[in-house]
Formats: structure tokens, sequence, C-alpha cells
């Protein structure tokens, strides 16, 4: 750095991450501000995570007063979008921060873009991936010669497996958050997608055999549940606390409970552990995903600039280049070389699971779609009662159907 | 002598001026905002255009304006008059103790009212957890089925509302308290004499002149118990908010969650017109019963 008088940039920044992936992002956010000194300062809020982040997101764009970048959610881009909250990420952006659209997976590049425009950038495609107790699958002899779970490639052969566990005297073979139909909506959506089945078709719901293919979903989770073989009216935290405390044998949760698992076993407190994709229920492997992007605000009344927006781009290519890091919080990088890398190749159980990216599918492209949106609350409130056994699959589709063409 | 008056009048107004300017911006301003907005297919932000009364004929066919109608009406009969004569029932006990103890027991009831509902919502979610809450352990204990409380439709509304007695019985117990205070001991010393009995010294003196501060509570637990919103929000995040639904949540949905800001205005404006009939049905009701002890 010459000493010529160079303004500091300050960057204000946006997001929602509050739990073990928020501490690892402020460990970035002063990494990068260590690496940046005198030239760009990013100046970082922590927001709470779903409507009232999007809320605020969108009142301060409104007033001119949003911030110069922010996380969001890939899933609510075409709401964003509709608001017109965003601004379009120019090829000629691309270029500045030396990003390709080749480094990025299909999939995950589709889920930022509407209409042949890109609005955000990727950082992440976070999963849900089925966790495993090696210690109680190996007790039922379900565990095969390289430590992973048997069964897990028909509906039939997992039924087994968790009815094998469920012999060997363990309580809930398998720990699904059955009290939060918001998060169910990532299991279900995953086995329709393994039936290629859609939610929305030419912006109608549920049309044709995509109904069907719903209830078949629904009919799986809710004879596990008849069977006993799941833990049912159980919460987020209850998942979580039943599968640490060995309850649970095997859970389906997000990527991001990684690190948990990863800190309780190195410091004791947890048995031997992995994660591995989704089992194969029905026709091929398929997973829901969600994506971390960072997107800048379509600002009302002000114009950026030119240097604020080239500090804005560095915040990006940076964060973007250097997200190996981020893998430790579990999501995967969304940028090829970093997942590409020998170093990632060693981080287990990351490198394993991030083999479901070819299988990745993300929400409908709709304004109602995305997490804390519409479609999830309609959902959700048909999910627990079929769930827990309350209710028939082939009701529950009817009326979700209904709710979700009447909005 | 009248321009006296003119001028005390004018410094009446320029006192309650700067008031006046406020309630007309945070107030009435948006409450004229919100019938036009009703009318039109506005997002949450920006213009929309004129639709007529196209949002108000969608609410008959509404599945959710069903269900949100009926839960608010249904939390007010299971919250309003029971939460109130509980209320009164311990308002009435912690008068017959005496000194440091009184204060005590009264702390203990109005403790709960000064928590922020999220720590009302930490404690009794855990409490009522399926899987490890003590109320599923008391259960098991005394050989019943466990009850998913805060995930089924039949328990929700119920568990709210004891959840809402027990947390704001306090403010209620501490006015009713001070009604049953202002009644002069002699009085009772007088009825003691008479030889009146616990119940009709209870119906004849106390109910009476305790009935214009029951009527106030009953009005403030009216009001605030038909435009509950932050319980149910908290407790049926994740659940079934849908069918756990009521008015405010509803309006909150449309706006905030589908962006419709048009169609949550509709809602707002019915639930603007049913607070003022009920409360003026109310005023009218508790006026009335004043009148007979004329």
């Amino acid at each position: 750095m010459s000493s010529a008088a160079i303004a500091e940039e300050t960057v204000v920044w946006w997001d929602f991450l509050g739990g073990g992936d928020g501490v690892r992002m402020k460990q970035m956010i002063s990494d990068f501000n260590a690496a940046h000194e005198g030239e760009i300062t990013i100046d970082a809020t922590t927001l709470e995570w779903g409507v009232p982040f999007y809320s605020k997101v969108q009142t301060s764009v409104a007033v001119g007063e949003a911030p110069d970048i922010m996380t969001y959610h890939a899933s609510r881009i075409p709401l964003a979008v509709e608001q017109g909250v965003l601004q379009e990420i120019t090829a000629d952006d691309m270029s500045k921060m030396g990003l390709n659209k080749s480094d990025y997976a299909d999939a995950t590049y589709d889920a930022v873009s509407i209409d042949g425009k890109q609005y955000a950038v990727p950082i992440d495609t976070h999963p849900i991936v089925l966790y495993y107790n090696k210690d109680l699958l190996a007790a039922a002899g379900m565990l095969t010669e390289d430590g992973r779970p048997k069964g897990m490639d028909s509906r039939e052969a997992f039924t087994a497996t968790l009815k094998a566990l469920k012999d060997n005297g363990v309580q809930f073979p398998l720990g699904s958050v059955t009290a939060d139909g918001n998060f169910m909506f990532r299991t279900i959506y995953s086995l329709m997608g393994q039936q290629d089945g859609e939610l929305m078709t030419d912006g109608e719901f549920l049309a044709g055999d995509n109904a069907a293919k719903l209830e078949n979903a629904l009919s799986v989770l809710q004879e596990w549940t008849n069977e006993g073989l799941q833990s049912t009216y159980t919460d987020y935290p209850a998942t979580v606390a039943l599968f640490t405390s060995g309850e649970a044998a095997m859970m389906i949760n997000g990527v991001w409970e990684v690190p948990t698992m990863a800190d309780a076993y190195s410091n004791g407190t947890l048995f031997e552990w992995g994660a591995v994709e989704l089992p194969v229920i029905f026709d091929h492997p398929s997973t829901y995903a969600d994506s971390h992007t960072f997107a800048i605000p379509a600002n009302q009344g002000g114009e950026t600039s030119d240097a604020k927006h080239a500090a804005v781009l560095e915040v990006i290519s940076w964060i973007s280049k250097n997200s190996l890091f981020w893998a430790t919080a579990g999501h995967i990088p969304a940028y090829g070389p970093v997942t590409a890398s020998a170093e990632y190749q060693a981080m287990e159980p990351n490198a394993t699971y991030s083999s479901l990216t070819a299988n990745m599918i993300f929400d409908p492209k709709t304004p109602l779609a995305g997490v804390a949106g519409p479609i999830f609350d309609v959902m959700s409130s048909y999910f627990v009662p079929t769930l827990n056994g309350e209710m028939s699959p082939a009701e529950a589709v009817e009326e979700i159907k209904y709710e979700l063409n009447d909005m | 002598m009248l321009r006296n008056r003119r001028i005390e009048g004018l410094m009446a107004l320029a006192l309650i001026s700067p008031f006046l300017a406020i309630y007309g911006l945070v107030f009435v301003y948006p409450t004229i905002k919100m019938f036009m907005l009703s009318f039109t297919d506005a997002p949450l932000i920006g213009a929309g255009d004129w639709v007529g009364l196209e949002n108000y004929e969608r609410l008959p066919r509404d599945r959710r304006f069903h269900t949100s109608l009926w839960n608010t009406f249904y939390f007010i009969v299971l919250t309003v008059i029971p939460g109130t004569l509980i209320a009164l029932a311990i308002a009435l006990g912690v008068s017959r103790l005496k000194g440091w103890l009184q204060s005590f027991v009264l702390a203990l009831f109005f403790l709960p009212y000064i928590l922020p509902v999220s720590v009302v919502y930490l404690i009794w979610d855990w409490t009522l957890n399926f899987q490890f809450g003590i109320a599923m352990h008391l259960l098991d204990w005394l050989g019943l089925d466990r009850v998913p409380v805060t995930k089924s439709t039949d328990w929700f509304m119920p568990a709210i509302g004891v959840v809402t007695i027990w947390w704001t019985a306090g403010f209620s117990i501490l006015l009713l308290l001070a009604a049953r205070r202002a009644i002069p001991v002699e009085i009772y010393e007088a009825a003691s004499l008479d030889n009146s009995g616990g119940w009709s010294t209870f119906s004849r003196i106390t109910w009476p002149l305790m009935w214009p501060v029951t009527a106030l509570v009953l009005t403030i637990q009216l009001i605030l118990q038909m435009k509950i919103f932050d319980q149910v929000y908290l407790f049926s995040q994740g659940g079934r908010p849908n069918d756990n639904m009521v008015l405010v949540y509803y309006v909150f949905q449309r706006a905030f969650q589908s962006n419709q800001g048009g169609r949550a205005a509709a809602v707002a404006v019915v639930l603007f017109f049913i607070v003022i009939v009920v409360s003026v049905m109310n005023f009218q009701l508790t006026r009335l019963s004043r009148g007979r002890d004329k």
C-alpha cells in the first residue's frame, strides 16, 4: 500500500446467521477486515432469521436505508425480484470478481437466476442429510464394512434397517422433526424429487400425478410413524437431543448440525457418528437444498459510488474464494474450486455427503416459496397431523392442493 | 369572562396539540390508509391497482379467515370471563392475608406479568414438550397418555388460554385488589352486626361495590385478547400455524409472508369493526348493569 490517501470504504453488511455458522462467518469477516486494512471495512450486523429479516430488508430498501450487501436465501429470490429489492449481478460484475458460471453447479446457479438474469452469488448449498450413530447401527448389524448404514437403496431395505434397530432395543430408529412441518417440508420435497415430482408446474400446484407423488412421500413417513420407527411430535431441538443422547439411532437434519456433532465428538461427549446422503426411497437419489447467497439490495433513491460497488464485489469475491472455512459450518461451498480442493476432500463427513450436489433440487420458483414463506405454512399445517398419524395422506394432499391453489 | 373562557379553551387545545398531531400521524392516517389499501391489490410495500371489493369477496371462501375468526372468538370465550373470575378469586383471597405475607403472595402472582412473552413461551414450551416436558412426565406418572399440546388442534387454544391467564392475571389481580381495599371496612362491620353470611356479604356488598373495576378489567381483557398475536405466533411456529390462526396473525401472514398488502388490509378492516362492535356492546352491557345498582 502506498501512503496515498485512499478513502477507506465501509461496507454495511446484514446477515441472518445466528447459529454455529454465524460464529464462523464473524471469523471470516474479521479475517477479511485484517486482509483489507486501510481499504475496506465490513460493518456487520446479524438480524433474526426468517420473516423478521426479510421484512426488514424490504422496508429498508423502500426507504433507501438498506445495507450494501446481505445474505439471502436462494429460495426467497423469486419473491425478492417481484418486490424489486435486489440489484442484478451483471456479467461485468462476475468478471470483476473473477468468478465464472462454470464454477457453480447448474442447479445452484439456476436457483439464483430469474428469466436469465442473475440476482445473487451463491456462497453455499445446505441440503439435508442422514446422520447416524455408528455404535447403534453396528450393534444391530446394520453397518457396512466401510462404516455406512445398510439399506440405503430402497424403501423396503431402509424400513428393514429401521426395524432391525427397533428389534435391537433402540427406542427411535429414526429421529424426525415431526412436530415441525416447516422442517419436514425439506424431507418430503426430497422424497417427491426422488419420483421426479414437482410442486408447481405452469403456475399450478400439484397438477397431474404430482399429487400422487406427494401422497407417496407422506405415506412412507406415516408408515414409519405407525410402525413405531420414528419419533412423533418432536420439535427441532428435541430431535437433535434425541440423536445426541443416543435415543434415536438416525436423524434427518440439515448439514448445519455438523459443527454441533463435530464439537461434541472432539470433546469426547459423542459416539462415533457419520452423515450421508438421504436413502433412496423411490426411483433415484434426490435431496432438497437451499442456498445462502450474497445479494446487493436495490436501494431506492441512492446511487452507489463506483468505489463502493467495487468494495462490495471484493467482499463477495474474497468470501467465495475463501469459503473452505465456511465448510466447517457443514454447508457445502458453492464455489467449485473450493470443493475440488484437496483440503475439502479431506474434510469428513463433508466430503462424503458433498456427492449429493449432483442430486440437488431447489424450491419451486414462485414468490410464494422459500423459507418462512406461505407455501411452508400451508403445507406445514397438514404435514404435522399426517406424520403423526392423525390424518390420512390422501386427505392431506387434497387439502394442501386446495389451499395452495387458492393462494 | 367569555374571552377568558375562549383563551382557556385555546390554551387547552394548544396543550394537547402535540399529542393530537402524533395521534393523527401514527393512528388516524394509517387507519384511513388501511381502508384505502383494502380496495387495491397492493403488495406489502408500493402501490397497487384498484380492485374494488374483490379482497372482501374472497373472505367468505377463505378457509384461513374462517379458522382465524373462529379461533379468535374461541380464545375470548376461554380467557376473558374465566380469567377475570380467577383473578377476582385470587384478589379476594390475597386481601384476607396480612402484612408481608400479602405482599409476598401478591408478588408471586404478579411475577409472570412482567415477563416478556418470549420468556413465557420458553418456559411453557419446554414444560409441555412432548419428549422432555415435565408435564408429560407427570402424565406418565398418572398413567395417562402423553398429549402433544402445542402441536394438536384440539389442545392448542385451551393451552394458550391457560398460559395467557397465567401470564396476564397479575395485572387484573392488582386492580381488583385495589378495588376490594377501597371498600370501607365499616360496611363489613355493619353487615356482620346484621348477621350477614359469607355469600350474602359477597353478593350484596363486595360484588356490587367492586363491579365498576371488574367491568374495567373485563373490558381491558376483552380488547387485549381480541388482538392476540404473540403467543399464537410463538407457540405455533413450525407446528400448524394455519390451524391455530387468529385474526391478527392472519393479517401479519398475508402482509409479511404472502406480500399481499391489500388482502391483509381487508382482514384488518374486518378486525377493526369487530373490535369496535364488541367494545361498544361491552360498554353497553357494563353500563346497564351499573345502572341497576342505583
